[in-house]
């Protein structure tokens, strides 16, 4: 991509006819170089036109030799003045073409940063950034900037044509991995997108979705780039989600809802969540506390994100950090019967390149802690599907969602348990045991990756690590806190090592590890042994 | 087994809905339950679901890792007596009248509490009852999802809807004329001793008297034999208000040596799929491990498409010096 504040890359014209100055030609280019370009006036339409370059009048050109010739006078004349220093300019209009469907204020308010140029420097920056953005609202096919001469009593100005086309087909359709990290765990999706159905550049998209985990999510949503002013896109997603978790925690969670995204920037996401769940046990074998939690919620909740990823991979990173917080704020509605909750959570990571084989020390520790509020919340336990649960098969060492997994230990697979229901016939297993989760949850990690010394290997990016981590959950609502202390949280923190190959590919990372489990406790579902991790990255 | 019997005892909880009209619980089918504990004098909890009225395993009780489900083996109170728990039926499964009083109390009665709390009345007082601790939305989706299963269940449709209800109100009117005939002017309605007939038939007429509005047709049907009013509310005031917490002083713990016979599903709710313990050990580990397999086939078919088709993974991009650009 350009850099903005180059001078274009100048090459001879290809094509004897005169073009006006396109933005979509511009290449990289370092420093002014003062090299040509074949950037021409548009002298087609009015003769005398002397426009932005201030040149003389051009007399009616006899040949193209001569009219080409003459163009690159002028170019090189412009050049040399951008090179001494700014070239006044300012735009006196902009013209949309080509959008038959899309509203022209759509486009006009990716446009409204070329208003403020004042030179012809500014002018090729603005056009570069608003081509990405036009081309960034996925809806046209292609995206033409051509700087025009402005009407010839007004010197000194520029008309910016926009030439756009639609997309031809407006339905696509794509599968894709990646790893959800509220979910917390892989899930494969299929979706539909229609583009551009109303004009307004909004895009809609239906989506099946199925985890690893055995849920299922059907989704419809919605993005508008503009929605009556406001400065971010806002997107809206309809969704049908259904999760099983009757081999963990005898129960199954089925969701509807719709989750609005209200504002999100590079480092900021806010969005807002409505959705009825019911929490049910078909197979009428919970433990007491998860036959308590049986039954519909309402939710209502805002979630806000701040994130600050400045790795240089999120799929092997080798070098700097990211810190992600999400603070989620339940019973948004005067209604107090529904769901109330404070939910924080964290993550940092750090990676340290070491400067052979490619060899990086990754850290990271995560935190969270969720806690009902409203009359007599100390007493009150929290929502099952709010807590934490750590175990799984995803990476750690990639996965910015709060504490959800360590190396070796299986979904939901640690953590506070009650004994499931017992039946005397026989065949129910005597020690089945529900994981709970907890109300407060810590993970450490460290990883050491490197290069694998076979050049096949290096060639295809498989490396190796060794790993080190450890964590745990604790409950702390329903009075509990009072019996909580540091001191036992620590003695109590599971940990595992291990050894493995790292194989990324195009969908996903995988991780064949070797993982030997240091400290577990008694019901805690972890072995040592050769287990398979995945991480795909959104 | 042996997990319940080195356990300490626990008390036996009983799990309903909330509490209204002035009853310890005011849905039909909980407050039999309540009644038949407290008639039997074993003492218990009372503790509260209240976010899932339409659920089909409300009530139940629980003892440690023991439960007994409303949607199993024929109810809770047939639970109870084939585990060993409490049976007050033993003298009277012989006695003719029995099986008729149970069959009018289970069917008739039944459907016609079920047709005025959801169709014949309001709707107010089911609401009530069953939806105070639900939000707004969730209230309105049950309520109607409920209306239509309970028409579903008593072949109500636009057409018959007039001649349904005055059947309905016809059997009950019968039923209760039976049972006041039977009761007389005893204290329980066989040989002057509590049964689960007494429990389940003062259940139905304690919510038909407290619960449902005055403009109630089987309300009105009910209040024509004062025998039973007598016998409903003099029961209530020693079994519910007289005691003030339903927890008593020694708790007794649950026999977990009797082994529970699987009986016909439930009479009177949907019948809702089994626990999964039909599957044999050898089914589900031809399961587990075919699921593997097939796992294990499309992470190798991923990894050759990817690996052998040229690998332009993000890897590429640790090479790049840092661009101070962050990644989403």
């Amino acid at each position: 991509m350009s850099n903005p504040d180059s001078v274009p890359d100048l090459t001879p014209p290809d094509s004897e006819r005169q073009k006006p100055f396109d933005t979509n030609e511009i290449d990289d280019e370092d420093g002014n170089d003062g090299d040509e370009n074949d950037v021409e006036d548009d002298d087609e339409d009015e003769d005398g036109n002397d426009g932005v370059f201030r040149g003389p009048n051009r007399p009616k050109p006899q040949s193209r030799e001569a009219r080409f010739r003459s163009g690159k006078l002028k170019m090189e004349s412009l050049l040399q003045r951008m090179k001494t220093g700014p070239v006044s300019v300012r735009v006196h209009d902009v013209i949309i073409k080509g959008n038959t469907k899309t509203k022209d204020h759509i486009i006009e308010a990716e446009t409204e940063l070329l208003n403020n140029v004042g030179s012809m420097q500014e002018l090729l920056k603005a056009s570069q950034i608003v081509n990405l953005r036009l081309q960034a609202l996925e809806i046209f096919d292609s995206v033409k900037i051509t700087l025009d001469s402005g009407p010839p009593e007004l010197p000194g100005t520029a008309n910016v044509i926009i030439e756009v086309v639609e997309t031809a087909n407006p339905l696509s359709g794509q599968i894709a991995a990646f790893t959800k990290a509220e979910a917390r765990y892989s899930t494969v999706e299929g979706s539909l997108k229609y583009k551009n159905l109303f004009g307004y550049g909004d895009l809609w998209d239906g989506s099946l979705a199925y985890g690893y985990d055995h849920s299922t999510e059907l989704s419809a949503g919605l993005y508008l780039p503009r929605f009556k002013g406001l400065v971010t896109p806002v997107t809206a997603r309809a969704y049908l989600l259904s999760q099983d978790w009757l081999k963990f925690s005898s129960y199954k969670e089925q969701s509807m809802g719709l989750s609005l995204g209200l504002f999100s920037s590079e480092h900021h996401d806010v969005a807002y969540n409505i959705a009825w769940r019911t929490l049910t046990d078909p197979s009428q074998m919970a433990s007491r506390f998860v036959r308590r939690q049986l039954g519909h919620n309402l939710l209502s909740s805002l979630k806000y994100t701040f994130k600050v990823d400045r790795r240089n991979s999120p799929m092997r990173p080798t070098r700097g950090y990211a810190f992600v917080s999400t603070t989620q704020l339940g019973g948004l509605v005067p209604d107090n019967r529904s769901l109330r909750f404070l939910r924080q959570e964290f993550d940092l990571r750090y990676a340290v390149p070491l400067g052979f084989y490619r060899a990086a020390l990754n850290f990271g520790v995560s935190g969270g802690v969720v806690f009902p509020w409203g009359n007599g919340f100390s007493s009150k336990p929290s929502s099952l599907p709010e807590r934490f649960f750590l175990g799984g098969n995803i990476s750690p060492v990639c996965a910015l969602g709060g504490p959800t997994t360590l190396w070796g230990f299986k979904t939901r697979g640690l953590g506070p348990t009650e004994p499931r229901r017992h039946v005397n016939d026989g065949t129910a297993d005597p020690s089945g045991v529900d994981f709970l989760g907890g109300d407060l949850a810590f993970t450490a990690l460290a990883d050491l990756s490197f290069d694998l010394p076979f050049r096949w290997f290096r060639e295809k990016g498989i490396h190796a690590h060794v790993f080190a981590c450890a964590g745990n959950v604790a409950k702390l609502t329903e009075n509990e806190y009072r019996n909580f202390s540091v001191q036992k949280f620590v003695e109590s923190l599971r940990s595992s090592v291990g050894v493995g190959l790292v194989v990324p590919t195009s969908f996903f990372r995988m991780e064949l590890n070797y993982c030997y489990i240091v400290k577990k406790f008694d019901h805690d579902r972890a072995k040592t042994g050769v287990r398979l991790t995945f991480f795909a990255a959104p | 087994m042996a997990q319940v019997g080195e356990r300490e005892s626990e008390e036996l909880t009983l799990v309903t809905t909330k509490p209204y009209f002035d009853l310890p619980t005011a849905c039909p089918l909980c407050l039999p339950l309540f009644i038949y504990l407290k008639l039997a004098h074993f003492p218990f909890r009372l503790s509260f679901n209240s976010i899932f009225p339409d659920s089909d395993q409300i009530p139940y009780v629980e003892s440690g890792t023991y439960v007994a489900y409303n949607n199993e083996n024929g109810g809770v109170i047939e639970n109870l007596k084939r585990d060993g728990i409490v049976d007050l039926d033993s003298e009277f499964q012989s006695v003719p009248d029995w099986v008729a009083m149970k069959a009018m109390i289970s069917s008739w009665l039944a459907d016609a509490m079920m047709y005025e709390l959801w169709v014949g009345s309001d709707g107010k007082s089911a609401c009530k009852i069953y939806y105070s601790d639900l939000s707004w939305p969730i209230v309105k989706v049950l309520f109607l999802k409920q209306v239509y299963s309970v028409k579903q269940h008593l072949g109500i449709t636009k057409d018959n809807a007039e001649q349904r209800e005055d059947e309905i109100y016809k059997r009950a009117k019968i039923a209760y004329g039976a049972l006041s005939t039977r009761l007389g002017d005893q204290d329980f309605l066989f040989d002057d001793r509590p049964s689960s007939l007494d429990a389940t038939f003062l259940g139905h007429v304690l919510v038909t008297l407290h619960a449902l509005p005055e403009t109630s047709v089987l309300r009105s049907k009910l209040l024509e034999h004062g025998n039973v009013v007598r016998y409903a509310e003099k029961h209530k005031t020693k079994l519910i208000e007289s005691s003030s917490s339903s927890s008593g002083p020694q708790f007794r713990s649950v026999p977990s040596s009797s082994t529970p016979k699987r009986g016909p599903s439930n009479w009177s709710s949907k019948p809702k799929s089994q626990p999964k313990r039909e599957k044999t050990e050898g089914e589900k580990t031809f399961k587990r491990r075919a699921r593997y397999f097939l796992a294990a086939q499309l992470v190798v078919v991923l990894l050759f498409l990817s690996l052998m088709g040229g690998n332009d993974a993000g890897d590429m991009e640790l090479d790049d010096e840092d661009e101070g650009n962050a990644f989403d």
